[in-house]
C-alpha cells in the first residue's frame, strides 16, 4: 500500500461536470460545473442552506453524484478507485474530527499509523501548531481551538494534495486563523489544491483566487 | 499526614488483635473451625451498612450545605462500603460453601438484598465518574446517595421479616445467645474493623482533597497553547 | 499500512480508548450480574429450580447485556470519526475486523466474569470436563456477537434510533450463537458430542466474518 507521501498513481484533476448529490431524498446539488487544478484555491461562497458542506463531502469521495459525473485527484466518483485517492485528500469540517478519549498527540500518532506517515513528523507538527505543551491534553478537555490545531497538526502530517475547508476560520483567534493559512499556502506550494467554503465572503477574497457563489444547490456566479 | 499514618497503623494493630481473638476463641460446636469466619464476616457487613448510613448523611448535608467536604465524605464512604461490602459476600460465600454445602442460598432473602445494595452503590461509583464537572457530580450524586440508603435498614431487618436461613441476630437487647468468649471475639472484631473503617475513611479523604488541590493546581496552570511557528511550517 | 496492520490499529485504540472509558468493566458487567439476579427473586425460592436455569439464564443475560458490549463502538461514532477514518485511508473492512478483534477481547472477559457469577449464585449441577468446551464454545459466541454487534451498527449508522434499532436487529440473528453456546453444555452432560454445536459456532463466526468484510463498503457508502 502507498505512503502518504507517494502520490505518482494519483491524478491531479479535480472536475465536476454538471454534478448533483442527494441526501435524505432530497436534491441539495444540482449542475455543478467545476474544475479545480493544482495550485488554485477555489472559494466557495453561500447563505446556510445552500449546500457547502455537500458539496465538499462531494469532493472528498464521501458521497457520490446522482447526477452527471466527476472526478477528484482522477478517480472517478461512486467508482471504487476513489478508496485509492482518499489519504491524498484532507477535510476540515464544521465540527473537528478527534477521538475525545484519546491525547492530542495519540490522536496524532493513530493518524500517522494509519495513513503511514513517519512518526517524528507528530513533535514538530505539535511545535508547528502552538500544542507542543497541551498534547498530553484528551480530545474531551480541549478547546475549540485547540482542537482546530490538532486537525491543522494531522493535515500537516498527512500532506494532502486537496486540503477542503469547511468554515475553517469560524471561532478562531488570529493565531490560528494565520495557522490555517499557512496550511493552505504550503498545500499550494506542494502542488495542491484547496477548496474553502464560507457564509462569509471575507474570509474567501484575499486567500482565493476564484470565488463561486453556492446558492439553492448551485453554482450562480464566478468572481 | 503523620494523623494518616498513625490512625492506619493502630487500625492494623486493632485487626489484628481481632484475629487474634477470632482463632483463639473456641468454635461452634456444629460449624467447627468454620465459624471463625463470622468474626470477619459479620463486622464487615456491620460497617458496609454503617458506611452507606454515612454516605446518605453526608448526601444530606450536602444538598443543604452545598459543600465539598460533604461530598467527599461521601464519596468516600461509598468507596469503602463497596469494599466491605465484597469482602462481606465474600467471607458470607466461603462460610456458606463449607457449613451449608452453597457459597449462594436464595433462601436467604438477606444474601440477595445485599447483593443488590452492592450493586445500587457500584451505579453511584459509576455515575461519579461519568460526571466532569465537580457541582454537578456532587449535586446528582448526593440525590443517589440519599436515595440509595432505603436499602440499608431494609437488609437488616430482612432477617425478622422473611423466612431466612441466617440465624436471628446473635446479639439482641435482651441478651446474647453465644459463649462469653465467642462473644467476645465477635465484639473484638465488631470494634477492630469499625476502626478499620473510620481509619481508611480518614486517609481517604486526605487523599480526597490532596487530588482536589492538585487539579486545581492543573487549572491555574499557564496555557499550554503557545503561538503557532508558521517559519517552521516547511520542516513536517 | 498493510490491512491487517489497520486492523490491529484500529482495535488497540478502541481498547485503548475501553481502558479509559470502562464502559464494560464498571457499568454493562455489574449490570449484567444484577440481571443475574433478577430471575430468582422472580422465580422464588425453588432451589432446584434455579439450579436448573442457571445455564440458560447464563445465556439469556450474556446474549442481551452483550449486546451493549457489541454496540459500544457504535455509541461512540460519529459522522466525523467515521469520514476521518476513511480519509485515512482505512479500509472499511479493516475497520470491521479492528473492531471485531477488540470488541471480541472485551466480549470474552465480560461473558467469562458472567459465567463464574453464575455459577457462584446459580449453583448449576456442571458435567465433568466442562471448562475447556464451554470456554471454547464462549470464545465463539463471543466472536459471533462482536461480529454481529459492528455490522448492526454498521447497518444502523447515523440513525435516531440506532441503539434500540440495533438491538433489534442483532437478538434475532444471535440465535444460532445462544443455540450452540448453550447446547454445548447440554451435549456434555448428556454425554452426546458437542461437535455439531461447536461447528454451528464456527459456521456462524464464518458466515458473519465474510458478511462484514464484503458488505464493509456498500454500508460505508450506505451510511453517508
Amino acid at each position: 500500500m502507498l505512503s502518504s507521501d507517494d502520490t505518482s498513481l494519483v491524478g491531479s484533476n479535480t472536475i465536476l461536470e454538471r454534478a448533483g448529490a442527494s441526501l435524505g431524498g432530497r436534491s441539495i446539488l444540482r449542475g455543478l460545473d467545476v474544475e479545480i487544478s493544482p495550485g488554485q484555491v477555489l472559494g466557495v461562497a453561500g447563505p446556510n442552506g445552500a449546500g457547502k458542506t455537500t458539496l465538499l463531502r462531494l469532493l472528498a469521495t464521501l458521497i457520490s453524484p446522482d447526477q452527471g459525473s466527476g472526478f477528484v485527484l482522477g478517480a472517478r466518483l461512486g467508482s471504487p478507485d476513489v478508496y485509492d485517492v482518499r489519504r491524498f485528500i484532507g477535510l476540515m469540517s464544521h465540527t473537528p474530527a478527534v477521538i475525545a478519549e484519546l491525547t492530542i498527540r495519540e490522536n496524532l500518532e493513530h493518524a500517522a499509523r494509519l495513513i503511514g506517515a513517519d512518526l517524528e513528523r507528530i513533535d514538530t507538527a505539535l511545535r508547528v501548531v502552538g500544542l507542543a505543551g497541551a498534547a498530553a491534553t484528551r480530545g474531551d478537555a480541549c478547546s475549540f481551538g485547540m482542537l482546530r490545531r490538532t486537525e491543522a497538526a494531522r493535515l500537516l502530517i498527512t500532506r494532502p494534495r486537496l486540503l477542503l475547508l469547511d468554515e475553517a476560520f469560524s471561532g478562531l483567534d488570529v493565531d490560528a486563523q494565520e495557522l490555517i493559512d499557512a496550511l493552505i499556502g504550503r498545500t499550494i506550494e506542494q502542488d495542491g489544491a484547496v477548496v474553502m467554503v464560507s457564509h462569509d465572503q471575507a474570509h474567501l477574497v484575499d486567500r482565493a483566487a476564484r470565488v463561486m457563489t453556492l446558492s439553492a444547490g448551485r453554482l450562480e456566479t464566478v468572481t | 499526614m503523620n494523623r494518616v499514618r498513625i490512625l492506619l497503623a493502630t487500625a492494623g494493630i486493632a485487626v489484628l488483635t481481632g484475629l487474634w481473638f477470632a482463632f483463639t476463641s473456641p468454635v461452634d460446636r456444629l460449624q467447627g473451625e468454620f465459624s471463625r469466619i463470622l468474626n470477619l464476616h459479620a463486622p464487615f457487613m456491620w460497617v458496609a451498612f454503617l458506611a452507606f448510613g454515612v454516605t446518605a448523611f453526608a448526601s444530606i448535608m450536602w444538598l443543604i450545605r452545598r459543600t465539598p467536604r460533604w461530598d467527599r465524605l461521601a464519596m468516600a464512604s461509598v468507596e469503602l462500603g463497596v469494599v466491605f461490602t465484597a469482602t462481606g459476600l465474600f467471607t458470607g460465600m466461603v462460610w456458606g460453601q463449607a457449613v451449608w454445602g452453597r457459597a449462594w442460598d436464595w433462601a436467604d432473602p438477606r444474601m440477595a438484598s445485599t447483593a443488590v445494595m452492592f450493586f445500587v452503590y457500584i451505579g453511584y461509583l459509576a455515575l461519579r465518574r461519568a460526571i466532569p464537572d465537580p457541582e454537578m457530580r456532587a449535586k446528582r450524586s448526593a440525590l443517589l446517595g440519599a436515595i440509595a440508603v432505603i436499602q440499608v435498614p431494609l437488609v437488616y431487618f430482612s432477617v425478622n421479616l422473611f423466612r431466612s436461613l441466617h440465624q436471628t441476630q446473635s446479639i439482641r437487647p435482651d441478651g446474647a445467645t453465644m459463649p462469653r468468649e465467642m462473644l467476645m471475639a465477635l465484639l473484638v472484631n465488631f470494634v477492630a474493623i469499625t476502626y478499620l473503617y473510620f481509619a481508611l475513611l480518614v486517609a481517604r479523604l486526605h487523599l480526597a482533597r490532596l487530588e482536589e488541590a492538585s487539579a486545581a493546581e492543573t487549572a491555574r496552570e499557564p496555557d499550554a497553547v503557545t503561538p503557532p511557528r508558521l517559519s517552521e511550517v516547511k520542516d513536517v | 499500512m498493510s490491512f491487517w496492520a489497520q486492523a490491529v490499529e484500529i482495535a488497540r485504540v478502541d481498547l485503548r480508548v475501553e481502558r479509559r472509558l470502562g464502559d464494560v468493566l464498571r457499568v454493562v458487567l455489574p449490570f449484567a450480574v444484577v440481571g443475574l439476579l433478577v430471575f430468582p427473586l422472580a422465580l422464588g425460592v425453588d432451589l432446584s429450580a434455579i439450579s436448573l436455569i442457571g445455564p440458560a439464564v447464563f445465556w439469556a443475560v450474556g446474549i442481551l447485556f452483550g449486546m451493549q458490549v457489541a454496540l459500544r463502538q457504535a455509541a461512540h461514532d460519529n459522522r466525523e470519526r467515521r469520514d476521518l477514518y476513511a480519509l485515512l485511508g482505512v479500509d472499511p473492512a479493516a475497520r470491521f475486523v479492528g473492531r471485531t478483534i477488540s470488541g471480541s477481547v472485551l466480549m470474552v472477559g465480560f461473558l467469562v466474569v458472567l459465567l463464574a457469577a453464575m455459577i457462584v449464585l446459580y449453583s448449576p449441577r456442571l458435567p465433568e470436563g466442562w471448562p475447556i468446551p464451554v470456554i471454547v464454545g464462549l470464545g465463539l459466541t463471543a466472536v459471533g456477537l462482536t461480529e454481529l454487534g459492528t455490522l448492526a451498527g454498521e447497518v444502523t449508522a447515523g440513525l435516531r434510533n440506532r441503539t434500540a434499532l440495533a438491538s433489534l436487529i442483532i437478538v434475532p440473528l444471535a440465535l444460532p450463537l445462544v443455540i450452540g453456546g448453550s447446547q454445548t453444555l447440554e451435549s456434555l452432560a448428556r454425554d452426546t458430542g458437542i461437535l455439531p454445536w461447536l461447528l454451528l459456532l464456527v459456521a456462524t463466526d464464518l458466515a458473519l466474518a465474510v458478511a462484514g468484510v464484503a458488505m464493509a463498503r456498500p454500508l460505508e457508502e450506505a451510511s453517508r
